[in-house]
């Protein structure tokens, strides 16, 4: 017999006393250059055979129309809250669209460069941090990875560097959903760190993962999540929701349907966002007009030390729109 | 294989409907001849009969007030060879030395005691920390148990001490004792307080208890019947870090939600502020101690070897810890 608290979830973790700026790792206004090369990119690779998505991945039932991103239509699924980009092209269109974004986020145009130390130093290394601690909480050791990313990816050479696992093995999300890269091949654990924001098809995407993981094995996600604080604010107007980095926007509940309906038990379920108030406020200091409420308002004007006790419930109540989910594969 | 419960309290009913569910198990008998089996809905497992038929089990799970465990411990030992024993594991010493005479007189036998807490996500987890899992050797720990006690307190058979044996400490404290143990080794009693202020039972409604490990780590135990707020809370301080355990996932609640916090060692030159570090709170939602043991134990006897913990030297160790404070203060 277990105690079960919310649908059977081991557990949750929050970061406390964690701070870093918005600006250190993902600076709104230096994210509108290549936020717009994205868009671009994204109506030339649309401009070819559209296909247009009917039904959520996460409940299976149809998508409702939502609201529109620039010239680009999203759709919703009513029952879990997640969003979508309506159209598609073909798949292999699509994964040359990602490498090439991928390609130009990693080159001297973008301010990526510029921020490299501090995002290894908040980003890189917690999550680093967070892997190993999980598994060394299920007493994994020197444990196969497989990193499944549009190359290039900077976590790479951590996860290489830091002699804790095993065999890192890094995939192209793309190549791994035609099943090209790899056969008969039992990875401990595998990686898809914000892949099913992006990917043509996260729910097949989920599912090649599970057959090259061992029975058992544990997968990490994280992603940015539309039921969190700032996507829930911001809705349409959030810069951070983009094709092709934001394909797919899934609500919290939405990925854990999307795991569960793909074989994998939740072992961890948690959304330590730190960025959500700032995000909003980074917003509205860029003048977007958003509706806000008296209270709304006043919690964003309150003092910092409010804005971070806020944030802190954010994460307990998993209202954060960053989220972090460990599963394994039953 | 074939399970007998004696005693069908809360105990008991755990157990039951841990043992319903498990695949190694085939046949389950319920013997307690205060309660009502129509009332239980437990009528086909009951054992009506004032004879307990331990021939008819391979493994025994003694449920009991404390006045009886070890005679069913013993008892079972003999017959079944495999027993499972809720805590404490007697009322003192010298009832858990019979236990360990009669599990000294059957080499084969499986022996198990029932100290979950242990096995909780929170104790687990912070144990995953511990040395090599990044913060270090362990520099001391502080721990506090304790319940509120309640209108009937006075009433149960937990605190009349010649059913007992003892009061919260050996009730509750020992939880918190086999945890330090988990992570210290075994402890020596340095100093003890027991107090019965309250309650007036003629048992001890708080102890306070200090020891230290082999290596000189000190412990510090509060245990306590008059704890308002219900309370279970540890601190773990280790060379680069901290761990803080608090609530328990019970199926009441009244403990709070089960959380772990990890904070890392930061001096001045890593941290905005000296002695405000970073913090991860990890949340539990999850228990599964119960069914760990019971797994443990059920392999451990289809397996025909001693289980990796709640052994009888684990409780040996727990129990001289008991038995030394209740001496130092005279009130064994």
């Amino acid at each position: 017999m277990s105690i079960r608290g919310r649908k059977g979830v081991n557990m949750q973790s929050v970061q406390t006393s964690h701070l870093f700026s918005l600006a250190g790792v993902k600076p709104l206004e230096g994210l509108l250059r290549y936020r717009d090369h994205c868009l671009v990119a994204t109506e030339k690779a649309l401009a070819h055979c559209n296909q247009r998505r009917r039904v959520s991945p996460c409940s299976g039932e149809e998508l409702k129309q939502w609201k529109k991103v620039g010239k680009f239509e999203y759709f919703r699924c009513e029952a879990s809250g997640s969003l979508f980009l309506a159209d598609l092209p073909e798949p292999d269109i699509w994964a040359d669209l990602l490498r090439e974004v991928s390609r130009y986020r990693d080159s001297s145009k973008t301010f990526h460069q510029e921020i490299r130390p501090s995002r290894a130093e908040n980003v890189l290394k917690p999550k680093l941090t967070w892997i190993k601690n999980v598994l060394r909480l299920h007493n994994i050791q020197n444990a196969s990875i497989l990193e499944v990313v549009t190359p290039p990816s900077d976590l790479t050479p951590f996860l290489k560097k830091c002699n804790y696992f095993g065999e890192v093995l890094t995939v192209d999300e793309s190549d791994l959903l035609k099943q090209e890269t790899i056969r008969n091949h039992a990875f401990h654990t595998a990686l898809l760190l914000e892949s099913l924001d992006r990917i043509y098809d996260p729910k097949n995407l989920l599912q090649v993962t599970s057959q090259h993981l061992k029975k058992g094995g544990l997968i990490f996600v994280t992603a940015l999540v539309s039921s969190g604080f700032d996507m829930m604010l911001l809705q349409e107007k959030n810069i951070y929701l983009f094709p092709p980095d934001r394909t797919n926007c899934f609500s919290r509940k939405g990925l854990e349907q999307l795991l569960e309906k793909s074989g994998f038990e939740l072992l961890e379920v948690s959304t330590p966002g730190i960025l959500d108030v700032e995000i909003v406020k980074a917003h509205l200091k860029q003048g977007a007009s958003i509706s806000l409420s008296t209270f709304e308002r006043a919690l964003l004007d309150a003092p910092e030390e409010v804005c971070n006790d806020f944030q802190a419930f954010l994460q307990k109540s998993e209202l954060s729109s960053f989220a972090r989910i460990v599963g394994r594969k039953k | 294989m074939r399970c007998l419960i004696l005693g069908y309290g809360y105990m008991g009913r755990t157990r039951h409907q841990l043992l319903k569910g498990h695949s190694a198990v085939k046949a389950i008998g319920i013997f307690d001849p205060y309660i009502d089996p129509k009332k239980e809905n437990i009528q086909q497992e009951y054992l009506n009969s004032p004879d307990i038929p331990w021939d008819a089990f391979d493994a025994v799970f003694v449920c009991t007030p404390n006045h009886v465990t070890a005679q069913y411990v013993i008892e079972g030992l003999k017959h079944c060879g495999n027993v499972f024993c809720e805590k404490p594991p007697g009322r003192n010493w010298e009832e858990l030395c019979g236990i360990d005479e009669a599990a000294s007189a059957r080499p084969d036998h499986t022996l198990v005691f029932g100290f979950n807490h242990r096995l909780h996500p929170s104790v687990q987890t912070a144990k995953a920390f511990i040395g090599k899992g990044g913060l270090g050797e362990v520099l001391y720990m502080k721990g506090s148990y304790g319940k509120s006690g309640g209108s009937k307190y006075r009433e149960s058979w937990r605190n009349h001490r010649a059913t007992s044996g003892g009061g919260i400490l050996l009730d509750q404290g020992i939880h918190m004792l086999d945890i330090f143990q988990f992570f210290l080794g075994p402890l020596q009693v340095v100093d003890a307080v027991l107090a019965d202020l309250f309650w007036k039972c003629d048992v001890e409604d708080n102890a306070y208890v200090l020891l230290k490990s082999e290596k000189g780590q000190p412990a510090f135990l509060h245990s306590s019947a008059t704890l308002w707020k219900h309370t279970f809370h540890f601190e773990i301080g280790c060379q680069d870090g901290y761990l803080t355990a608090s609530g328990l996932l019970t199926k009441s609640g009244s403990y709070g939600r089960e959380k772990l916090v990890i904070g890392r060692r930061q001096f001045e030159e890593e941290a905005f502020a000296l002695g405000n570090p970073r913090e991860e709170i990890i949340y539990f939602d999850r228990d599964e101690s119960w069914q760990k043991e019971i797994d443990e134990f059920l392999q451990a006897v289809q397996e025909k070897r001693q289980a990796t913990y709640g052994t009888l030297t684990e409780a040996k160790q727990v129990m001289a810890l008991i038995r030394d404070v209740y001496q130092r203060t005279q009130r064994g």
